[in-house]
């Protein structure tokens, strides 16, 4: 590295703007900006415009802002009850019992949901309190929940996905399938180890539900099949190459009016507060990619990306210490930023290391959320531990040490990831190429 | 850690027509935001039924982005006031009562900040409307009308923020408010502290 002087400085504005508290996405135009003014010397405004401009108004963004509108607007039906009701009487007979509807539910709503606080909130809602008033032991029901709930970031509609793929400039239909797989067998990890703590922990002594004939479990499962309908909809028309996924996303929102509609929960109240809480959402995400597209123009003309590329190229790193090294980096910058932060504000500098070793971008994307959603979930600070502690009225420790299993489990994940790449690769190589 | 800032005291009392105002003018531009949202997915249903029926709508994906442009400059503003922008809060709740000088400084930086972009959006306006700037796409739209969204929407932002700004410093506190939601689905953050 030639210059390592300016670019000290040049992380040190980074840290400085990031750590003191100025918004991510200001803070990101204003190194990009600094950036510039060191290392080139380009007219830095209009630049940023051109690539402001560019950045904000891409088709493919559109699918944001509509997957976003229709997980606000399910998340204000009656969804959370009749999830966990229609869910709980199949799932009963299970080792480990009712713990299980954590888990699916989680699934469930991870994949009309693009967002994991907002699956922990609509399980956990109706879960939680359930769950206690049957004697689950709490530190289970916690951990779950908090694991499972991540799953949401993982299975397709994911805004981090979403996110990854404009900034990679990757195909995010091909993404959302290869979430698919391995977001199921994590899910299958999580009932695994819920199965085996039931038969291990002396204090798993729930009250046994009442037993139900098959005609009553699909009574009560009625409310279910429009959800899991809008799911196949959403996936299918992707898969099916038959949409886009701006155009599944906006089938998506057309099912999700629907059925709320159906269900008598679609007011011009929760209509406008659904839109207007995308249109904000959105907004949010659109700053900070805007900052992201500047900074990586600016990246581009400071030399780090390719040298740091070069610099581990010449370590001769095997791509699984390259791939340990990525995931320790993840967890601790995952201790200050979220997700979707972090994605942005890094890819500029891993992508040519990850291309330098010949990884494939789709399979990345997938690990890089796998180790993203960790951080959810790890002290000292993860949002879902945030969210499950404004629910549940325990201490921060506590809900962490509950957490720390599923914090395992992920990790496992991570290497059963490396280990079979296809889980991964398999569903977008073979589906049909869409539309456009 | 990414959050919201810290949820400042439900104001009491009247409150001065210039602030009424300003808050008005950030709500009504978010409320265009919306209507923006709402017409991305009317374009995008409407291409998709052309495209079953054998028509096909020009331009459609070129629209869709505008109004996704529009629609996220739009609601900047309305979404800084409701606390949606994120931030790493870390040192600011570290902070403790001395939080107030650096919540000035980081205002006052995005002031600095946005200013900065308002003025080249103002400028690519108007440049794109002196030069007749056109669309690349099939869709040929003159780009400074498409672009002026962006411009208004980036001059309220930066408007927001020396407002936030000076409040800060007249009155110790911004204008920022959490949603009333007590959760807000969709953001991956934080409420409390």
């Amino acid at each position: 590295m030639a210059e390592l002087g300016p670019i000290a400085v040049f992380l040190f504005i980074l840290f400085l703007l990031l750590g003191s508290g100025v918004w991510v996405g200001l803070a990101l135009l204003g190194v990009a900006w600094m950036g510039m003014e060191i290392f080139t010397s380009r007219p830095i405004g209009d630049a940023m415009l051109t690539i402001v401009w560019r950045s904000s108004s891409s088709w493919t963004l559109t699918a944001l802002p509509l997957f976003i509108w229709m997980g606000e607007i399910l998340f204000r039906t009656r969804l959370s009850e009749d999830m966990f009701r229609g869910l709980a009487p199949w799932l009963a007979r299970l080792p480990g019992g009712l713990l299980h509807t954590n888990v699916v539910g989680c699934t469930v709503f991870a994949a009309v949901s693009g967002s994991s606080a907002a699956t922990l909130t609509t399980v956990g809602k109706m879960s939680i309190p359930e769950l206690r008033k049957r004697g689950y032991p709490e530190r289970l029901v916690i951990g779950t929940l908090a694991g499972a709930a991540t799953l949401g970031l993982m299975i397709p509609p994911s805004l981090t996905l979403i996110v990854y793929g404009v900034t990679i400039n990757e195909s995010i239909t091909k993404l959302f399938m290869a979430g698919i797989v391995p977001g199921l067998v994590l899910a299958a990890m999580f009932m695994g180890y819920v199965a085996v703590m039931s038969r291990l922990a002396p204090d798993f002594t729930p009250t046994p539900e009442p037993a139900m004939t098959f005609g009553q479990k699909l009574a009560n499962s009625r409310f279910l099949a429009p959800v899991m309908a809008l799911i196949v909809v959403v996936i299918g028309s992707m898969y099916l190459g038959l949409a886009t996924a701006t155009e599944a996303a906006a089938l998506g929102v057309a099912g999700a009016l629907v059925l709320a509609g159906a269900q008598g929960s679609l007011s011009w109240a929760t209509f406008s507060a659904s839109l207007m809480g995308a249109a904000r959402t959105s907004a949010m995400i659109a700053l900070i990619l805007m900052g992201a597209a500047f900074l990586s123009l600016s990246m581009g003309f400071t030399g780090l990306p390719r040298a740091l590329a070069e610099w581990i190229g010449g370590m001769e790193l095997t791509r699984f210490q390259l791939l340990m090294a990525l995931l320790v980096f993840y967890i601790v910058l995952g201790c200050f930023l979220d997700g979707i932060s972090s994605v942005v504000l890094t890819i500029a500098v891993v992508e040519p290391m990850v291309r330098q070793a010949g990884i494939d971008f789709i399979w990345f994307g997938i690990f890089i959320v796998v180790v993203v959603e960790m951080a959810q979930i790890t002290p000292p600070i993860g949002f879902n531990l945030f969210v499950l502690q404004g629910m549940t009225g325990h201490e921060m420790n506590r809900i962490a040490r509950a957490a720390l299993p599923m914090f395992a489990i992920m990790v496992v994940m991570v290497f059963v990831l490396i280990a079979f790449p296809g889980l991964a690769t398999w569903l977008p190589e073979n589906m049909r190429s869409g539309p456009g | 850690m990414t959050d919201l800032p810290k949820a400042s005291k439900p104001r009491t009392g009247p409150r001065p027509v210039l602030r009424r105002a300003l808050d008005a003018v950030y709500d009504g531009a978010g409320v265009l935001g919306a209507a923006c949202l709402l017409a991305i997915f009317a374009v995008i249903l409407a291409q998709m039924v052309a495209r079953w029926s054998g028509l096909i709508f020009p331009g459609a994906a070129d629209y869709a982005g505008y109004l996704m442009a529009a629609a996220s400059f739009l609601t900047f503003a309305h979404a800084m006031n409701r606390g949606a922008h994120i931030r790493v809060s870390l040192l600011l709740s570290a902070l403790g009562p001395r939080r107030r000088w650096a919540e000035a400084w980081c205002l006052a930086f995005a002031t600095l900040m946005t200013g900065t972009v308002a003025w080249y959006a103002c400028r690519a306006v108007y440049w794109s409307r002196k030069l007749h700037d056109v669309s690349q796409g099939q869709d040929a739209t003159p780009l400074w009308i498409v672009q002026l969204p962006m411009a208004a929407g980036a001059i309220l932002l930066a408007l927001c923020m020396a407002d936030n700004l000076v409040t800060l410093l007249l009155t110790g506190r911004d204008n920022i408010t959490e949603d009333d939601l007590p959760d807000q689905p969709q953001a991956d953050q934080v409420q409390g502290e």
